[in-house]
């Protein structure tokens, strides 16, 4: 068995792709894993592959190409989930995919298949809980700051969407355990940065107390009524783990 | 009615006018699609965004509050009744637009529901929201949702003006019949809603007409695939509506306006177990008003005694929250699936099963048709297996055409196998060795639903275990 591995990010995992076509030793003697790999297995032979910014554009176009877009937005959304075997999914994927085009979304059937379609519906799902329970803080009456820690990568699938809701604001989304943050300054597009520790310290100092947090909470226990209370179901709509940095639930 | 006026913090005026408007059901944000505008604030995604839950596991989508709750009415159910004695608050525009715009630029909500207690005279506090609305629209460049109340005999110029600066706009019916309103609610008659319901329509109706669209509103795609939807043209046959009934001033507004009149349709409420009425009525209510005044949503509201009266039940009663649920689950089933009211419910069996499910009931009175087989039944017939909604259905349908689909792939795609195994074969096998007998499958799904239903009625007690639990009904 011949495993090839590469980095954890985008580009990467595309180039990797790229690499098990060119390599040609056979689809069925070939895996893919992410770094870092823990575990090596005896009898497999281990090849890293790295960034190459030409072949992660020439597989994505193929994709979007030879497939379809829809196929694309499926390997994209897979690609940012959480669980360690979604290279190869994709890569499985893709084989179908090219043999197929653009009709392989909906083979749900094949393993391969259902497999990325799991994937994705799981980040897509995360992206949507983000986009409901994103809390913006006011730092200094001048910016909005948000702090998120969410399993799967989806800052990239929030972004545009609080970038068309408010495009004269200036905000940031920062992923605080990818380090990553998405900032728009009012009236321009938003972009993606990594934070270092420094800046974060500094943006720590900048957001105090907000005023508008207590009217909130008062708002927000105000709404609920006592005799249809229930947990159970507050925490099947809005999982504990979600509830972070959401101020309504911090005393 | 003698009040002491003391001055109020934004806070406390929030935290009366909140609890005051809690008993109103509708939150959502659905229905209208708007991109964001540069120097405006905010935008609305068509099938909406929750963005809490309060502790009774309710969505908090919109800043749900009155305008004032000094009401001149004194509706019986109402907490904010004329005789009840209540602190009692207003707002100001100001005050409503600030807090507003400052939640949502926190993403706290997804924008503004106000209602109001009749505060002096309807034309006056309809005059007021119109305020607001349109303050917050023009000065505060608010682009987000907002969902306002109609206040029963307003002005028909004041609900032009204000439907076009919001998306949605409701008036409650409260209670199915005539006489349980003139008991309930003197002040209010069928006149005084049905006559502004039917102005909304035929001005929904003018507006989608004059920009293209077509005379009613979009329902969900998969209506179109549904013979027997309540939706389908056939039925829109009996709509009473026409563009010749919206509101006085329409025609002059809509040419000066570029927005449209209320994009995200109204919608109305009713209570539910205040007065004697059964699920029959409540729900074949809903399905004329769908088909009639072209709704986009019916809410149902479980009534919570509030108040003492010799009209009301008492306040020691039980909220009925099951049957709410149960109304909930009817009434998609005739927004999504193509059932109709007839078909669920009858005179005879007035009321639904607290047992099972209203699909899964409707599913073992006509065990005739079923099993179906996957690989070949058409959508319609999908939808009306229990287990299988309108996502997996379609997705059911585009997989089959590369090849057969098993079980194993029914789970992968959604389908709720514990519900749609007595129901259905893949390839003419079934999962099990299960005998198409009504009894047995009954036991089957209410063996398994019952700890469901329980929660659902008892939110705030606990369920002692035993080794002996057999759920203590007959069926």
């Amino acid at each position: 068995m011949n495993v090839l591995t590469c980095a954890d990010d985008f580009g990467s995992m595309m180039t990797c792709i790229y690499e098990a076509y060119a390599c040609r030793l056979g689809h069925r003697s070939i895996r893919l894993e992410l770094e870092p790999i823990l575990q090596p297995e005896l009898f497999c032979q281990y090849r890293q592959v790295d960034f190459d910014e030409k072949k992660a554009a020439a597989v994505i176009r193929s994709i979007q190409e030879k497939i379809s877009w829809e196929a694309w937005q499926l390997v994209y959304r897979a690609a940012m989930s959480w669980q360690p075997h979604r290279l190869d999914c994709i890569y499985r994927f893709l084989l179908l995919g090219f043999h197929f085009g653009a009709s392989v979304t909906d083979m749900l059937q094949h393993p391969a298949v259902s497999g990325l379609f799991a994937l994705s519906r799981n980040v897509m799902n995360e992206a949507h809980y983000f986009r409901e329970f994103i809390r913006f803080s006011s730092a200094k009456e001048k910016f909005l700051v948000s702090h998120i820690e969410p399993k799967c990568n989806i800052l990239t699938l929030v972004a545009p969407h609080f970038s068309d809701r408010m495009p004269s604001e200036y905000w940031m989304i920062i992923d605080d355990t990818r380090n990553i943050a998405a900032v728009q300054p009012a009236d321009e597009p938003f972009y993606l940065t990594s934070v270092t520790e420094e800046e974060m310290l500094r943006l720590k100092q900048a957001e105090k107390e907000d005023g508008i947090t207590v009217l909130w909470k008062e708002f927000f226990h105000s709404i609920s009524i006592s005799q249809r209370a229930s947990a159970r179901r507050q925490r099947t709509m809005l999982p504990v783990w979600y509830r972070r940095h959401m101020p309504e639930f911090h005393e | 009615m003698i009040t002491v006026k003391k001055e109020q913090s934004l806070q406390e005026k929030l935290h009366i006018l909140a609890d005051a408007a809690k008993y109103d059901v509708a939150c959502t944000s659905s229905g209208s699609d708007r991109r964001g505008k540069t120097g405006f604030l905010g935008n609305a995604a068509a099938a909406g965004i929750c963005h809490s839950f309060s502790g009774d596991g309710r969505c908090i989508s919109l800043l749900k509050i009155l305008y004032s709750n000094e009401c001149i009415y004194d509706c019986r159910y109402c907490v904010s009744r004329r005789s009840n004695d209540r602190p009692r608050a207003t707002f100001t525009p100001v005050e409503i637009c600030r807090l507003t715009m400052e939640f949502y630029r926190r993403n706290y909500i997804e924008g503004l529901f106000l209602s109001s207690g009749v505060c002096q005279s309807p034309e006056y506090t309809m005059e007021k929201i119109y305020e607001t609305v349109r303050l917050l629209r023009t000065r505060f460049h608010f682009n987000g949702y907002i969902h306002v109340k109609a206040i029963p005999n307003a002005p028909e110029e004041l609900l032009t003006l204000t439907g076009f600066l919001v998306d949605r706009m409701s008036i409650n019916m409260e209670l199915p019949t005539e006489e349980s309103l003139k008991k309930l609610a003197p002040h209010k008659s069928f006149r005084s809603i049905f006559q502004p319901m039917k102005q909304i329509a035929g001005g929904i109706m003018t507006s989608r007409l004059s920009s293209g669209k077509s005379p009613t509103l979009d329902r969900h795609r998969s209506n179109q695939y549904l013979s027997g939807s309540i939706f389908n043209r056939k039925a829109l046959e009996d709509s009473t509506v026409s563009p010749s009934d919206a509101p006085r001033g329409f025609d002059l507004s809509l040419k000066k306006e570029q927005t449209p009149f209320i994009p995200a349709g109204q919608s109305t409420q009713m209570i539910i177990g205040a007065a004697p009425e059964n699920d029959f009525l409540l729900l074949q209510t809903a399905q004329t008003l769908y088909r009639r005044f072209d709704l986009k949503r019916v809410f149902y509201s479980a009534y919570i005694p509030v108040n003492e009266d010799p009209m009301l039940p008492p306040p020691d009663t039980a909220v009925p929250l099951l049957r709410e649920h149960r109304l909930y689950q009817a009434d998609w089933l005739l927004r999504f699936y193509g059932f109709q009211a007839e078909e669920l419910l009858s005179p005879d069996r007035p009321n639904f099963n607290p047992l099972l499910d209203p699909k899964c009931d409707w599913a073992l009175r006509h065990l005739e048709h079923f099993p179906i087989e996957i690989n070949q039944a058409p959508f319609e017939t999908l939808m009306r297996v229990p287990g299988i909604g309108s996502k997996s259905a379609l997705r059911i349908v585009n997989a089959r055409r590369f090849g057969a689909l098993d079980f194993t792939h029914l789970k992968k795609i959604g389908v709720v196998l514990k519900r749609a195994k007595y129901f259905i074969t893949c390839s003419g096998a079934m999962m099990y060795r299960i005998p198409m007998e009504e009894k047995f499958i009954t036991r089957q799904l209410t063996g398994e639903e019952y700890q469901a239903n329980w929660d659902i009625s008892h939110p705030q007690t606990y369920h002692q275990m035993t080794l002996f639990e057999t759920g203590g009904f007959s069926v």
